[in-house]
């Protein structure tokens, strides 16, 4: 068991290493994040509705379409230089692989995420409730589905020729039970309602993580196999 | 078992040139039965219509033909399609 | 079975759900009394309800084959998933297109966000990531295995979907539209809407063997083709 996890922290650590030195995807991704605002800004009449009682929509689709663009190129770099083959031949088992990425990956979409509800804030004025640990935490739950669930994908449209542009096709119809909890639960959570009308949507969207995690571990040998 | 080695058939697909025709026509009498059937139906109504909306215009009518029409076509399209596939398969094999 | 008595099988089925989907035309018109709540748009539910079934149907049958695909990897179940996948995404189209055409006469909009047709529209998007992936996979044996983890994900992703879709609904309640099989069925439409039901599932069943015969043909002319290059 600790073998494992001890290969799980690898690539999570070998990943973040790689972005940590690149800073790519985090600064598409960031610059993501103040772009869609300003251009929000903009897209939305606030004379006739307030930003706050849209914003939790507002920030769940930007770090949707902002998280997408990183979770994209998650293998992007193993693709092109094909080192893909390298990790696979590892002693490491594909799940942990895959649990690898996930991780990484979600580190990343949160550290977005956290961007994004910041920013958002800034712009817009938002106040965010007293509750800022059930948002961390509904944030989390909901990103750690979106990544598996982007993460496998990222891996089957690597081996495709549309590439990153089936990403969306592949995972928005998936990502709704996300959509809907995680708006639902962000928008209470923002008008300050008690924790007790969010507990709903917080298990739903652990289902939701675990469903998503598990068979994306399940069916990450398929497609990564020659 | 359906095994890999395929004996090029015996000269009796779907569809041959004049099987295509035969069924090209057979589309086109259904066509004209379905198409038949609701409008016969359609005037005058058969029932006293509940909602005054209904009353007024043949609205209802047209959409309940173009959705019986539509699933008609999708099978038939994907009957033709399939066939279509089938004919140039077995030209291909035959040669 | 052979490949003959599957074309066999296939065009019977075909042929027989075809002449039964005529029958439940004529009925739905000749015999079935109008519903009272919503008039003649109501109608509709006989082609619409069956093609949902359906759709609804070949999708657990495409994620079945898959699974069993990826797990055995016999190319008869692959070539399996790809005939219910096209069958599913046909009869998936005629229940979001003949879906506004009733949501326009019975509520007055094209679409109304409906629990259950939002459902097949995204279902039709998952089939279409289906064929996607394959069709533009570098790798056409990699392909196979993308699509049946699509559509295993796809199945195992569908009842979170509907769960979620309905919890929206619920908290967003809209005007109470009748259900659009009315109260209680009255036993002509009842009878119709299930003759529809086994009409359309004969001809998928039919369409479906006729498929797979010819994606095995296929399979056999690449192969044999592969040969002569050799």
């Amino acid at each position: 068991m600790s073998e494992y996890l001890g290969q799980v922290r690898a690539i999570v650590w070998k990943d973040l290493i790689l972005e940590f030195r690149t800073r790519e995807r985090v600064a598409a991704m960031g610059a993501f994040a103040v772009l869609a605002a300003v251009l929000f800004n903009y897209a939305i009449d606030r004379t006739a509705v307030r930003p706050q009682t849209i914003a939790s929509g507002l920030i769940w689709m930007t770090i949707v379409f902002g998280g997408l663009l990183g979770i994209g190129r998650t293998f992007h770099l193993e693709h092109e230089d094909g080192a893909l083959q390298g990790v696979l031949m590892t002693s490491a088992p594909k799940d942990a692989i895959f649990l690898g990425k996930t991780l990484a990956n979600f580190l990343l979409l949160y550290l977005v995420a956290i961007i994004v509800v910041a920013v958002f804030t800034l712009f817009f004025g938002l106040d965010l409730g007293p509750r800022l640990d059930l948002l961390a935490a509904v944030i989390a739950l909901g990103a750690l589905g979106f990544v598996a669930l982007g993460t496998l994908f990222s891996a089957v449209s690597s081996g495709t020729r549309m590439g990153e542009t089936l990403l969306p096709i592949l995972v928005f119809p998936l990502l709704l039970p996300m959509v809907v909890y995680g708006t639902q639960a962000t928008g209470r959570i923002l008008a300050a309602r008690p924790a007790a009308e969010v507990t709903a949507n917080l298990r739903m969207l652990t289902a939701f993580a675990l469903v998503a995690m598990a068979t994306g571990a399940g069916l990450f040998r398929y497609v990564v196999e020659e | 078992m359906p095994g890999t080695a395929v004996p090029p058939s015996e000269g009796k697909g779907i569809m041959k040139s004049k099987g295509s025709a035969i069924m090209v026509s057979l589309v086109f009498v259904l066509l004209l039965v379905a198409a038949v059937g609701p409008l016969s139906a359609a005037w005058p109504p058969s029932a006293p219509q509940a909602t005054p909306l209904a009353q007024q215009s043949l609205r209802p009518y047209v959409n309940v033909f173009i959705a019986y029409a539509i699933a008609l076509l999708a099978v038939l399209g994907w009957v033709i399609s399939i066939g279509r596939r089938l004919a140039r398969l077995e030209r291909r094999l035959g040669e | 079975m052979s490949l003959r008595g599957l074309r066999l099988t296939g065009t019977t089925l075909a042929a027989v759900g075809l002449l039964l989907m005529l029958t439940v035309y004529g009925l739905s018109f000749f015999w079935v009394p109008t519903e009272v709540a919503q008039g003649v748009i109501q109608r509709i539910f006989y082609v619409h309800v069956p093609a949902a079934w359906v759709a609804f149907m070949a999708f657990g049958l495409v994620a079945l084959t898959s699974a069993m695909y990826l797990w055995l990897r016999d190319e008869r179940l692959d070539r399996a998933a790809l005939s219910a996948a096209e069958g599913g995404m046909v009869f998936a189209t005629v229940v979001i297109t003949t879906g506004p055409l009733w949501a326009r006469v019975a509520w007055g909009t094209y679409w109304t966000w409906e629990p259950r047709l939002t459902l097949t529209l995204l279902l039709w998007f998952v089939y279409l990531g289906y064929f996607l992936v394959r069709g533009s996979a570098e790798n056409p044996e990699r392909g196979k295995r993308f699509a049946a983890v699509v559509g295993i994900v796809g199945a195992l992703d569908i009842p979170l979907i509907h769960l979620s879709v309905l919890w929206f609904r619920s908290l967003h309640p809209k005007p109470v539209v009748a259900k659009p099989e009315g109260p209680t069925l009255p036993a002509p439409m009842l009878i119709t809407l299930l003759l529809g039901l086994l009409a359309f599932t004969l001809v998928f069943l039919g369409l479906f063997l006729l498929r797979y015969t010819l994606q095995t043909l296929r399979d056999a002319a690449d192969a044999r083709d592969r040969r002569a290059t050799v």
